[in-house]
């Protein structure tokens, strides 16, 4: 009886600790794809994630003096294994980073039960920027509509779209249709003909026959929503067939350094629109150096963290940050829950003085969320490779968002009866 | 419809001739990878009865294994032959940890094995060589990389010396492969034991130096694909995916057989190719190479269950 009674003092101790301890702490489960197909894109980007949280720690001992636990669980980017991920995490979790449409779509319904907030920077399901329908989900500070809008925009630039023919080279997944809705009503109300060409998982690494579609069809520009190996596989068969590359132009998951290094001078002029920037002059990118890389803590090295997408893993994890900082100073303390994480995530006003603040300088436009609107449609800069690295080659350019407007609306609607039934946050009337 | 199925793609055909021959050029290339992946599966079951599933991460390990010692400062062709030595290593790490062990047991536990294997060089690889896209070290190795323009019939036709190369050393290196199965001992042990285990072994042939053997010649088959893919579109794990594609090809050709895995992968190379462009895109929106050779070699089985060129087997029950 003795022996139980202690057991049964220390199993209690030991809970409280335990409890204590996984109170102490801001939960911020990643994710991650560090291996299979795709691992060359997501790579930069945990790392960039990582780097950013886990400076935070060392700087300033986390966010509101609470440490980030940025826990990785890894998916290679397969659907199953995320939503496994997600079930696995949801438990502590104050917000959920599937990192695929595919895993988006697929815990979007969940984390309305669970009342857990989806952050999806620039990537995830459109519709998503209906705040009101869409209550748990973000992906500010840009979505794929944003950018397909942006792109033509750009290649209107270059002269009328009308007569135009943009072939539209897609991976065969779910993330590479989201743009379509988009540039279907484009093609029609700017009368352009557009000739989608998809690309299976399995054919990444060989698109000759996709390239021998292109070459018939003769398109004035290629618009390519690609990710992981599909990029590289694409852009070595444009030099191959030697399409013009300033006519080539990728959504901003299909501009990535190590992709573009492959071909290296072949692929000057390809372009890329894109909400990020690298700033290796940034006092963010100091502050990560002397916590983090001087420290030994960081998985990256010199070059990759030069490049675009590991900056960008850095603005995601930043935005991360913010929507806890409003939500900490909103709700009078550090320890914020998922709800309260929810409320500051939409309430994210990015100035440019904000940026400068965060150290973030040139990273990323300014932008703002609202209860209605989660993309924060921040705009974006026409990145170029010149042979060696991505230089801008536009000012940034901002996505027209009343022209798909109702396409956001008609689909948030049409989501929300498909799933009904479906709460939608009444308070909302932005 | 039905202009669109059985005349319009032949017109389109003989429109432009140029772009015919660009198609099937594209074809054989493509066709000419896919035997030599499906030879090392072939070369393997051969021999020893499994269907060796860690062929296409063999692939994905000898590219990266070379690079990565290139990446060391160590001469392009001198990191070829320690890529080699590696992958002997590794053939008689596998024989020795993995398939010794398992002699006698259920075809099906020595395929379990083969996953166990995949799942080892895929966790191995990343942690050595990380999951990076890597270049491949083209110019290094003295691989051309230019191009030949060519105007048949007043058009256009690029031949990628890339791809020429490809073409010749697949062609150079089956040739050799096929002079060693039928001109040497060691390559007679391999067939032997491949027509039949128990008569082989009361002869005296050593089970377990021909399955290093096949497994080694399997890893240089898997080098030689893992620079023709990786000098395309760079070496990523996203090369293992292609090795799936030597699948249909086994099915079509037949798992024991040399020449059908030859045919076999040019055949679903060109056909592929061909109904991807002419009836694929214009009618099906396209991706039909995703599915066109699995039911192609579905036809097959239906009228030839030992694919093409497989031996028919007979068992007493």
């Amino acid at each position: 009886m003795k022996h139980f009674t202690k057991l049964a003092i220390a199993a209690v101790v030991a809970g409280i600790t335990a409890t204590s301890t996984l109170a102490q702490e801001l939960y911020t489960p990643n994710l991650a794809y560090r291996t299979g197909p795709f691992a060359a894109t997501g790579i930069p980007l945990m790392n960039g994630q990582a780097d950013y949280l886990n400076m935070l720690n060392a700087r300033d001992g986390g966010i509101g003096g609470v440490p980030v636990n940025p826990e990785e669980c890894e998916t290679g980017y397969s659907t199953e294994k995320g939503v496994e991920c997600y079930e696995k995490t949801k438990g502590r979790a104050i917000v959920t980073q599937p990192w695929s449409t595919g895993i988006t779509l697929q815990v979007l319904p969940k984390t309305n039960v669970d009342e857990i907030p989806i952050l999806a920077p620039g990537y995830g399901f459109s519709p998503m920027m209906e705040g009101k329908t869409f209550q748990w989900a973000y992906n500010a500070p840009a979505g794929y509509w944003d950018a397909a809008d942006m792109i033509l925009q750009y290649i209107e630039g270059e002269g009328s779209l009308e007569g135009k023919k943009i072939a539209f080279l897609h991976l065969d997944h779910p993330f590479g249709k989201e743009p379509l809705p988009v540039l279907e009503a484009a093609a029609e109300a700017k009368g352009f003909e557009l000739v989608p060409i998809p690309v299976g998982l399995k054919e990444m690494q060989n698109q000759s026959a996709q390239w021998l579609q292109i070459r018939r069809e003769r398109p004035d520009y290629v618009v390519m929503w690609g990710w992981g190996a599909m990029n590289a596989g694409a852009i070595t068969e444009a030099v191959k067939t030697k399409f013009p590359m300033e006519n080539f132009i990728g959504v901003w998951w299909a501009g990535h350094d190590a992709d573009l290094k492959i071909v290296g001078a072949d692929g000057k002029g390809y372009k890329s629109i894109s909400w990020s920037f690298p700033n290796p002059d940034a006092p963010v990118m100091a502050d990560i150096q002397k916590h983090i890389v001087d420290e030994g803590k960081t998985q990256s090295n010199p070059e990759e963290m030069s490049g675009v997408f590991y900056g960008r893993g850095i603005v995601i994890s930043a935005i991360l940050a913010e929507g806890i900082k409003v939500a900490q100073d909103h709700f009078g303390t550090a320890e914020i829950d998922a709800k309260q994480l929810r409320w500051g995530l939409e309430n994210i006003d990015m100035t440019e003085a904000r940026i400068s603040e965060l150290g973030l300088d040139g990273m990323v436009p300014p932008f703002k969320t609202s209860c209605n609107n989660h993309t924060g449609h921040s705009g974006g800069w026409m990145l170029e490779w010149d042979g060696e690295k991505f230089v801008k080659a536009s000012d940034l350019l901002m996505a027209n968002v009343d022209s798909y407007k109702a396409i956001a609306e008609a689909a948030a609607a049409e989501y929300a009866e498909a799933n009904a039934p479906w709460p939608v946050n009444e308070e909302c009337s932005e | 419809m039905l202009n669109d199925i059985f005349i319009a793609p032949f017109a389109d055909m003989i429109a432009a001739p140029d772009f015919l021959m660009q198609v099937l050029w594209e074809g054989l290339v493509s066709g000419v990878l896919y035997a030599l992946i499906a030879l090392g599966f072939v070369l393997i079951f051969r021999s020893s009865r499994i269907f060796n599933f860690a062929q296409g991460i063999m692939v994905v390990f000898a590219a990266l294994t070379l690079v990565g010692l290139h990446s060391f400062g160590i001469p392009a062709w001198i990191s070829v032959a320690l890529t080699l030595g590696v992958m002997f290593v590794l053939a008689v790490s596998i024989e020795r940890v993995v398939l010794r062990p398992l002699v006698g047991q259920p075809d099906i536990i020595l395929f379990m094995a083969t996953i166990g294997i995949t799942l080892f060089l895929i966790g191995g690889g990343e942690i050595i060589f990380g999951g990076e896209n890597k270049v491949m070290i083209t110019e290094e190795l003295g691989i051309p990389t230019g191009d030949t323009v060519l105007e048949p019939f007043g058009g256009l036709l690029i031949l990628q010396h890339l791809d020429i190369t490809v073409v010749v050393v697949a062609c150079a290196l089956v040739a050799a492969l096929l002079a060693f199965l039928n001109y040497t001992q060691m390559g007679r042990a391999i067939r032997a034991l491949g027509d039949d285990h128990q008569a082989a072994l009361s002869v005296g042939i050593s089970l377990q130096t021909v399955w290093v053997l096949v497994w080694f010649i399997a890893g240089i088959i898997a080098l030689v694909t893992g620079i023709a893919w990786g000098a395309r579109a760079g070496v990523s794990f996203a090369l293992e995916v292609i090795a799936y594609k030597a699948l249909p090809v086994l099915m079509l050709g037949g798992l024991e057989s040399i020449t059908g895995a030859i045919i076999g992968g040019l055949m679903i190379g060109l056909l592929e190719k061909l109904f991807e462009i002419y009836w694929g895109q214009p009618l099906l929106g396209g991706n039909t190479e995703t599915w066109f050779a699995f039911v192609l070699a579905l036809i097959v089985l239906l009228f030839r269950p030992q694919g093409l060129f497989g031996e028919r087997i007979i068992e007493r029950v």
